[in-house]
């Protein structure tokens, strides 16, 4: 399969990554229900192996299967961690109005403390949170928004919400596009030159890209109805059906994560 | 006209009261045609194309294909039977993959699976993108987007093609694919309309030229007919084609069989009673 690495940004590059995934041919039905039951079981058997484990085996298909190099994957992955460990240092960290915990700083009026109990229990959590977050990225970065949607109207939610939902995914990238071509646009007359130009030509592209992107959609929308549209968007589904070694590896993989919960409990 | 396939009498539309974007146009169309039809910015073509396609309504006036007039009930089959190409590939792409993109117009049309699937399958051999179906159209290149959105138009077998300004922002590559493309429509019979500014290319391509100026027709007639009333390319901002103003050189210098209006570089060498070089 064709892969390209170097690309766009933001929203766009995931659906990019996405449409060239080495594993966008498995069933999306599949797909979406491994995945979450992946991070089900993540949450539920609630051990630091299975966490490892998870968050182990979802980075290999995001690299090998989806195709993600390991920079970019790591890029990825620093947005949901740099709000994990926010909020692991909230469960960390405590307060007292003398020394506590394990290890305290004096920070003048009050101190600061850890407890080696806290600590454990912000790693467990950061770990199970990995492992949810990197289970829902191997899914956004195989599965196309129109796939999904499919998925989701053979699952029978009402067809208006399935297409709503791509008409705004699809929005979003017109809106990006003209967004950026504008961006470039003034930058390229120097509309970046301090900050105080930067802001109005914000605020002007904020403004432009209002009427742009609607004239945008109409076009859209007349090319959408010169191929016989009609208020309904049949999506065009690939048979996938599923192998049965996928079938299988899921079942191994809920076994191992018993296993491993189970010799958790034993030592 | 013996064949008609579409016509429209007395169409007005108005994008805004009172300013006719299409000012009671009249027009037959043969089938088989390969028709230019040209004018400058803002003089109507696309409009008309809409409304040829049952996009827009006219406000005033009928349209009538095969004979028949399409009433409200009928556009649908309208724009089944009538293909458009729009100008910029990108805001016709509407699916997240080659494939699924083709196959919309055809799901559209309700059609079984099985059937859909041939016509994708014919479509992207055709337009030969078999290497492409299953990539993203938004991340081809621009001759590969424009191929996808005629692969778009023959998976839904219309008889009429509407190509507006199909030749701007291609390279010379695909502009040749594209001219190839045209030539393998024609030859099937389809009967094809193209808006394009691009003098030469309708001087070498088109059998007629119709040509619009604030909303009205000014000219209909055969290539010659059209370019050789140099007053009627002035009205409507319209160049001389290179060929037939070099042609028309060589026949007042006497070194070229006169009438022959050649229409290719190599019919013209022809006429010349030689060959060019490579």
């Amino acid at each position: 399969m064709h892969r390209r690495r170097e690309h766009a940004h933001g929203a766009a590059s995931i659906d990019y990554y996405a449409c060239q995934s080495g594993i966008r041919h498995w069933n999306g039905c599949y797909k979406i229900c491994f995945l979450l039951w992946a991070l089900i079981l993540c949450l539920i058997l609630d051990s630091p192996g299975v966490s490892g484990f998870t968050v182990l085996i979802m980075g290999l298909l995001n690299l090998r299967g989806n195709g993600i190099n390991f920079e970019r994957y790591l890029q990825l992955l620093k947005i949901p961690a740099a709000f994990l460990i926010l909020g692991s240092a909230a469960v960390i960290l405590g307060i007292s109005k003398e020394p506590a915990g394990d290890w305290c700083v004096s920070m003048h009026w009050f101190w600061l403390y850890v407890t080696k109990e806290g600590l454990n229990h912000a790693l467990e959590l950061f770990l199970k949170a990995m492992g949810a977050v990197s289970a829902m990225y191997v899914l956004a970065l195989s599965t196309p928004a129109s796939e999904l949607a499919t998925v989701l109207q053979n699952m029978h939610v009402p067809k208006l919400l399935t297409e709503l939902m791509y008409m705004i995914y699809r929005f979003i990238f017109i809106l990006t596009e003209v967004h950026r071509a504008m961006k470039t646009a003034a930058v390229s007359r120097l509309g970046d030159v301090d900050l105080k130009t930067s802001c109005a030509v914000f605020g002007q592209i904020g403004g432009n890209l209002l009427i742009l992107s609607l004239k945008r959609a109409n076009t859209y929308y007349d090319a959408m109805v010169s191929r016989c549209y009609a208020g309904e968007f049949p999506f065009w589904e690939e048979e996938k059906p599923v192998q049965i070694w996928q079938v299988l590896a899921a079942f191994v993989y809920t076994a191992v994560l018993a296993l491993l919960r189970l010799a958790e409990e034993m030592i | 006209m013996k064949n008609e396939i579409l016509s429209v009498k007395n169409v007005t539309y108005e994008y805004q009261p009172g300013h006719p974007a299409l000012d009671q146009i009249s027009l037959s169309i043969g089938r088989g045609e390969k028709i230019a039809v040209m004018g400058s910015n803002g003089a109507g073509k696309s409009t008309f194309f809409l409304n040829l396609n049952g996009v827009l309504h006219p406000q005033k006036g009928e349209i009538y294909y095969q004979g028949k007039q399409v009433g409200k009930k009928d556009v649908k089959e309208l724009r089944r039977r009538v293909g458009f190409v729009f100008q910029d590939a990108d805001n016709q792409m509407i699916a997240a993959t080659v494939e699924a993109e083709i196959a919309f117009g055809p799901m559209n049309l309700k059609l079984p699976r099985e059937e859909v699937k041939e016509r994708v399958e014919q479509a992207l051999d055709y337009m030969d993108l078999q290497k492409y179906r299953k990539r993203p159209p938004h991340y081809l290149s621009g001759g590969e987007k424009k191929r996808v959105s005629i692969a778009d138009i023959i998976a839904m077998k219309s008889e009429v093609i509407l190509f507006d300004e199909p030749t701007a922002a291609l390279d010379p590559l695909s502009a040749d694919m594209l001219e190839k493309v045209l030539a393998d429509l024609y030859r099937e019979g389809k009967t094809l309309l193209i808006s394009t500014h691009d003098v030469d290319f309708a001087y070498r391509w088109a059998d007629r030229i119709v040509v619009f100026d604030q909303g009205k027709i000014l000219a209909d007639g055969g290539v010659r007919e059209v370019f050789l009333q140099q007053r009627l390319l002035e009205q409507a901002h319209l160049k001389k084609p290179v060929l037939l103003a070099v042609y028309e050189i060589l026949q007042r210098q006497g070194v070229i069989r006169a009438g022959s209006y050649p229409r290719t570089v190599d019919e013209l060498a022809e006429n010349m009673g030689g060959t060019i070089d490579e």
